[in-house]
C-alpha cells in the first residue's frame, strides 16, 4: 500500500474493501508466508553467522510477540507474565534433556505443554481479575515465580542449570526457530480468521455482553491463554537450548515481558502484521545502536511514547486507515 | 404445554443495605408480551438483570420453561433461550455489525456452516433495518442504530424469551411505529417478550399484561388498559401523560404557583441566570446567531445552511426526526464541531471555530445529550466543576440555588454522580449547566429515556428558569412539551430548517405533523 501511494501521489487509489483486505491476508497466510519460510530454510546454509544470529533473534521475538498479540490484541488480556512462560519453557527443556535424555525435537513441544499447564493452573485465579487487575496479577505471578526460582535450590537456585549435552549449532537452531515460527503463524491464522476469533473479540470488547448472548467467556479466554502460553513456552525452550544454560534472572527476567510488549505496541496491537513489523523495527534499531546501549534504551522509550500518543494502532495501523477517515474535512 | 414460560418467585436483590428489588414475583405465559413500567430508579433494569442472569438474586427463584435457572450464569441462560438487550447499548465496538451477530450464532452453533450462519444473521439485520451497515464497526453506529443492534444481537440467539430494555427511547413517532411493527412480528418467533419502556405507545400497543414497579416493589399488575387507567399509577408514573397520551402541561398553573405561593423559590432560581433577559429590541444584537452554517463529518454533510437567531430572554426549540441534524447543530453551537462554512456569532461577535471552553466563558452552557455525568465524582463535585475559580461564597450560593430548584440533588449530594436514577441524573446535568451562571443554555434531549412523570418535573424546572429570564435553546423529541415552553420553533429536515415560526403558529401548521411524522421527502 505504501508503494502504491508513493507512485500515484496525485490520484489516491480507493481503499481496498474489507473483503479484498481479507483475501489479501489470506493469500499471504496460505501461500506467501510458507513460500518465504521455505526459501529462508533453503538459503540458510549459505547465510553468514551474523545473519543467522539476527534471524534467530528475530524469529524468537516474533513468536513471542505473536503469542502476546493473541492475548492482548485479540483477547484484551494484557498480560505482564510473559517471562513466566518463557522461563518455564526453558527450565522444562533443560530438565527433560538432562534428566530423561529426551531429544530436542520432542523436548521443545513438551516444554510448550509445561507452559500451557502453568497457564491452566493459574487460569482460575487470574481470570477472576479483569482489565488492569489482570495485568497486575500476571506481573505478580511472574515476579513470584522468579523469586521462587532464585531461592529454591531444587532447580539450581540463583546460579541455574547447565544443559548436559552440547547445544545444537546455529544453523540447526535457526531451522528450529523457523519451524516454531511456522507453527505460530499457523496457530495465529487459525485463531484470528476463524469463528473463534469472533468469539474472542466479543469477549475482549465486552465480557458481560458476550455472556449475555451465550458466549462462555472463561472457556474462550482459557483457550487463548493456553495457546499463547504453549507458544511462549516453546520460544523459551529454544532460547534455553541456544544458551545451553538456564538461570532465573535471565529466563524469568522482566526484559522478556517488556521487549515483547514494546514490539507489539510499536508494530500494532490486534493487527496480524503488527508483531512482525514491530520485531523487525526493534531488532533493526538495537543492531544500529548496538554500540550505544544507553542511547538505545532512551530512543526505544521515546519511540514507545510517540507511537502510543500518535499511532495507537502502531506502525501497521498508520498504513491501515479506516475508510471513514479517508476523506477528511473539506 | 400450558405451563408458563417464565416464573419468578419472590425475587430480592440487595446491594449492601439497599434493596433494589424487593420481593417481586411474576409469571409470563407462552405467547404473552408483558410490559414493565415504573419511575426511573424503580428497579426495572435490575429486574431484567436478574432474569437475564447478569445479576444473582439475594433471594427467590426463577423457573424458565419448567427448569429452575436461578443458579445459572448469564451464558447458560442465553443458551437456554433467554435473550436480553441493554438499556445503554453495549455493542462489541471493534467488530462489524454482522460479527456482533455472528458471535451469538457461533457460540450457539459452533459447527454450523459459515454461509448458513451468515445468511441467518443477514436475515435478522435486514429485518431490524441494519442491512446497509452490516460491514461497519459497532463503534461507528449512532445511539439509535446501537439500540437496533441490541435487538438484532439478541435475536441471533434464536431466543424463546426476549427481554427488551428501553429499545424505544429517543425515537420519533414514525420510528416508534416501525418498532411496534417489529415487536409484533417477533411474536411469531419467540414464545414470550418482556418489555421495559417509557414510550407509552409501545406499551399500549404491544403488551397485554403490565407490571408496575415502584421503589423495587410490585406496585400494580394487570391488563394493560386497566393499569393505564388507574389513578395510583398516574400518581407514581404517568403524571400528565395519562389520558390521550399527549403531554399537556398546565403551564398557567405552574406559573401561578411560582408567582403567588413561592416568591422565594423564584428569586432563588433567578439568581442562577447570568444576565436577565431584556426586551428584544433592535438595538441589542442576538445573543447567539448562526449565519448559513454548514457542517459535517468527513465527506458526510449534515448541516446545509442553518440560519438561527436567539435573542436575550428567548426560548427557542429545535425539533426534527432522528438524523435531521439536531445533534450536529448542538455540537456546532457548543464548539465541538467546526462549521465548514458560515458564521457563528455571540453578542454580534464572530466566534466561528472557537473551542468549547471559550464559548463557555462567553456564558454559553450546555446540557448534553446522554447527560454525561462524571461517574467517579459525587453529585456535589459534579455540580462544583463549572464553578471552579468562583469565590467560595458565590459558589455556595449557586449550589444552594440549584438545591432549591432540585431538592432531590441535595439529598443525594454525596452519592456517586451516576448512582442515581435517570431522572435525578438529568436534574444533575441541568444543575451542572446552571452552576456556571450561564446566559444561554442549550438543553439537548433532556427527556430521553425518562418516565413521563419525571419529564413533568424537569419541564416544571425549565418553566421556572424561563420565568427567571434564562435564554434557552432546546433540542427535543417531545413536540408537545417543546411547543409549550418555546417562543420560537424551528423544525429541521435534511440539515436545514424546513419550518420556522412562533410556537403558536407552528402548532397550528399542518406541515409540522407532515414533517415530524416523517412522510415528507
Amino acid at each position: 500500500m505504501l508503494t502504491s501511494q508513493l507512485s500515484h501521489p496525485s490520484h489516491p487509489e480507493p481503499l481496498p474493501s474489507p473483503l479484498e483486505l481479507a483475501n489479501m491476508s489470506r493469500f499471504c497466510a496460505y501461500l506467501f508466508l510458507p513460500a518465504c519460510l521455505l526459501a529462508l530454510a533453503v538459503i540458510a546454509p549459505a547465510m553468514s553467522d551474523y545473519a543467522l544470529e539476527i534471524g534467530f533473534r528475530l524469529l524468537l521475538l516474533i513468536t513471542l510477540a505473536e503469542a502476546w498479540n493473541l492475548l492482548a490484541g485479540y483477547g484484551g488480556l494484557v498480560s505482564l507474565g510473559t517471562a513466566s512462560f518463557v522461563g518455564i519453557g526453558a527450565y522444562a527443556l533443560t530438565g527433560l534433556v538432562n534428566q530423561a535424555d529426551v531429544p530436542f525435537f520432542l523436548a521443545i513441544p513438551a516444554a510448550g505443554l509445561a507452559a500451557a499447564l502453568l497457564a491452566l493452573t493459574v487460569s482460575r485465579a487470574v481470570f477472576r481479575l479483569r482489565g488492569l487487575y489482570f495485568t497486575v496479577g500476571t506481573l505478580a505471578l511472574a515476579e513470584a515465580l522468579r523469586m521462587f526460582m532464585v531461592n529454591y535450590s531444587g532447580f539450581g537456585g540463583a546460579s541455574g542449570l547447565f544443559l548436559s549435552v552440547d547445544p545444537p549449532g546455529l544453523l540447526e537452531l535457526f531451522w528450529t526457530a523457523l519451524a516454531i515460527f511456522a507453527v505460530t503463524s499457523l496457530a495465529m491464522t487459525v485463531a484470528t480468521s476463524s469463528r473463534f476469533s469472533i468469539l474472542l473479540r466479543a469477549v475482549r470488547d465486552d465480557e458481560d455482553a458476550a455472556a449475555q448472548i451465550g458466549v462462555r467467556p472463561f472457556r474462550i479466554k482459557l483457550i487463548a491463554f493456553l495457546v499463547a502460553s504453549f507458544l511462549m513456552g516453546m520460544a523459551g525452550a529454544l532460547q534455553g537450548l541456544k544458551v545451553g544454560a538456564v538461570e532465573p534472572y535471565g529466563m524469568f527476567g522482566i526484559q522478556w515481558t517488556v521487549n515483547v510488549l514494546s514490539i507489539v505496541i510499536i508494530g500494532g496491537q490486534g493487527l496480524r502484521a503488527g508483531p512482525i513489523v514491530g520485531a523487525l523495527f526493534v531488532v533493526l534499531l538495537s543492531e544500529l545502536l548496538a554500540d550505544y546501549p544507553a542511547l538505545h534504551l532512551a530512543i526505544t522509550g521515546v519511540i514507545l511514547i510517540v507511537v502510543i500518543r500518535f499511532a495507537p494502532k502502531g506502525l501497521v495501523g498508520l498504513f491501515q486507515r479506516r475508510p471513514r477517515a479517508a476523506g477528511g474535512v473539506q | 404445554m400450558n405451563s408458563p414460560l417464565l416464573v419468578a418467585d419472590g425475587l430480592v436483590k440487595r446491594y449492601g443495605g439497599v434493596v433494589a428489588t424487593d420481593n417481586v414475583s411474576l409469571a409470563l405465559g407462552r405467547g404473552q408480551v408483558m410490559g414493565i413500567i415504573g419511575p426511573n430508579g424503580a428497579g426495572k433494569s435490575t429486574l431484567i438483570g436478574l432474569l437475564g442472569g447478569a445479576l444473582t438474586p439475594s433471594q427467590g427463584r426463577i423457573v424458565f420453561n419448567g427448569e429452575d435457572i436461578t443458579g445459572l450464569s448469564a451464558s447458560d441462560r442465553a443458551r437456554r433461550g433467554i435473550g436480553r438487550t441493554y438499556q445503554i447499548p453495549r455493542p462489541f465496538l471493534d467488530m462489524t455489525v454482522r460479527e456482533n451477530l455472528l458471535a451469538a450464532r457461533f457460540s450457539l452453533h459452533p459447527f454450523e456452516s459459515g454461509a448458513k450462519a451468515r445468511a441467518a444473521c443477514d436475515a435478522i439485520l435486514e429485518r431490524c433495518g441494519l442491512a446497509d451497515v452490516a460491514d461497519l464497526n459497532g463503534r461507528d453506529m449512532p445511539l439509535l442504530r446501537r439500540k437496533r443492534l441490541e435487538v438484532a444481537r439478541a435475536m441471533a440467539l434464536e431466543p424463546r424469551l426476549l427481554l427488551l430494555d428501553e429499545v424505544g427511547a429517543g425515537l420519533v413517532d414514525s420510528e416508534v411505529t416501525e418498532l411496534i411493527g417489529l415487536i409484533q412480528s417477533l411474536r411469531h418467533d419467540v414464545e414470550g417478550i418482556i418489555i421495559i419502556e417509557h414510550v407509552l405507545r409501545v406499551v399500549r400497543e404491544c403488551c397485554e399484561q403490565l407490571l408496575v414497579i415502584n421503589f423495587g416493589k410490585k406496585f400494580a399488575e394487570g391488563a394493560t388498559s386497566e393499569v393505564m387507567a388507574s389513578d395510583e399509577v398516574a400518581t407514581v408514573y404517568l403524571g400528565t401523560a395519562r389520558g390521550d397520551g399527549a403531554a399537556t402541561l398546565p403551564e398557567d398553573k405552574i406559573l401561578d404557583r411560582l408567582d403567588m405561593s413561592k416568591p422565594a423559590h423564584a428569586a432563588a432560581v433567578s439568581g442562577l441566570v447570568g444576565a436577565r433577559g431584556v426586551d428584544a429590541g433592535t438595538a441589542v444584537p442576538p445573543m447567539l446567531e448562526l449565519l448559513g452554517v454548514h457542517a459535517g463529518y468527513g465527506q458526510a454533510r449534515v448541516l446545509n445552511g442553518i440560519d438561527l437567531q436567539v435573542r436575550p430572554g428567548q426560548v427557542v426549540a429545535i425539533l426534527g426526526t432522528n438524523g435531521a441534524g439536531k445533534t450536529t447543530l448542538s455540537h456546532v453551537i457548543s464548539g465541538a464541531i467546526r462549521p465548514t462554512a458560515g458564521q457563528m456569532r455571540v453578542d454580534g461577535v464572530d466566534v466561528t471555530g472557537a473551542p468549547p471552553h471559550q464559548l463557555a466563558r462567553l456564558g454559553l452552557a450546555q446540557c448534553m445529550e446522554g447527560r454525561r455525568i462524571f461517574a467517579p465524582l459525587t453529585v456535589e463535585e459534579n455540580l462544583l466543576l463549572p464553578a471552579r475559580g468562583v469565590a467560595a461564597s458565590d459558589r455556595a450560593e449557586r449550589l444552594e440555588r440549584v438545591y432549591t430548584l432540585f431538592p432531590d440533588l441535595q439529598k443525594m449530594r454525596s452519592n456517586g454522580g451516576t448512582s442515581m436514577s435517570g431522572g435525578q441524573q438529568q436534574m444533575l446535568a441541568i444543575g451542572r449547566a446552571l452552576m456556571a451562571r450561564p446566559r444561554l443554555v442549550l438543553f439537548d434531549e433532556i427527556s430521553l429515556g425518562l418516565a413521563p412523570i419525571m419529564m413533568d418535573r424537569l419541564y416544571e424546572a425549565l418553566f421556572e428558569l424561563r420565568q427567571a429570564g434564562l435564554t434557552m435553546l432546546i433540542v427535543e423529541q417531545d413536540v408537545e412539551r417543546a411547543l409549550e415552553l418555546a417562543d420560537d420553533v424551528h423544525v429541521m429536515e435534511h440539515g436545514r430548517f424546513a419550518l420556522s415560526g412562533t410556537a403558536k403558529a407552528i402548532r397550528d401548521d399542518p406541515r409540522l405533523r407532515h414533517l415530524y411524522i416523517g412522510t415528507a421527502d
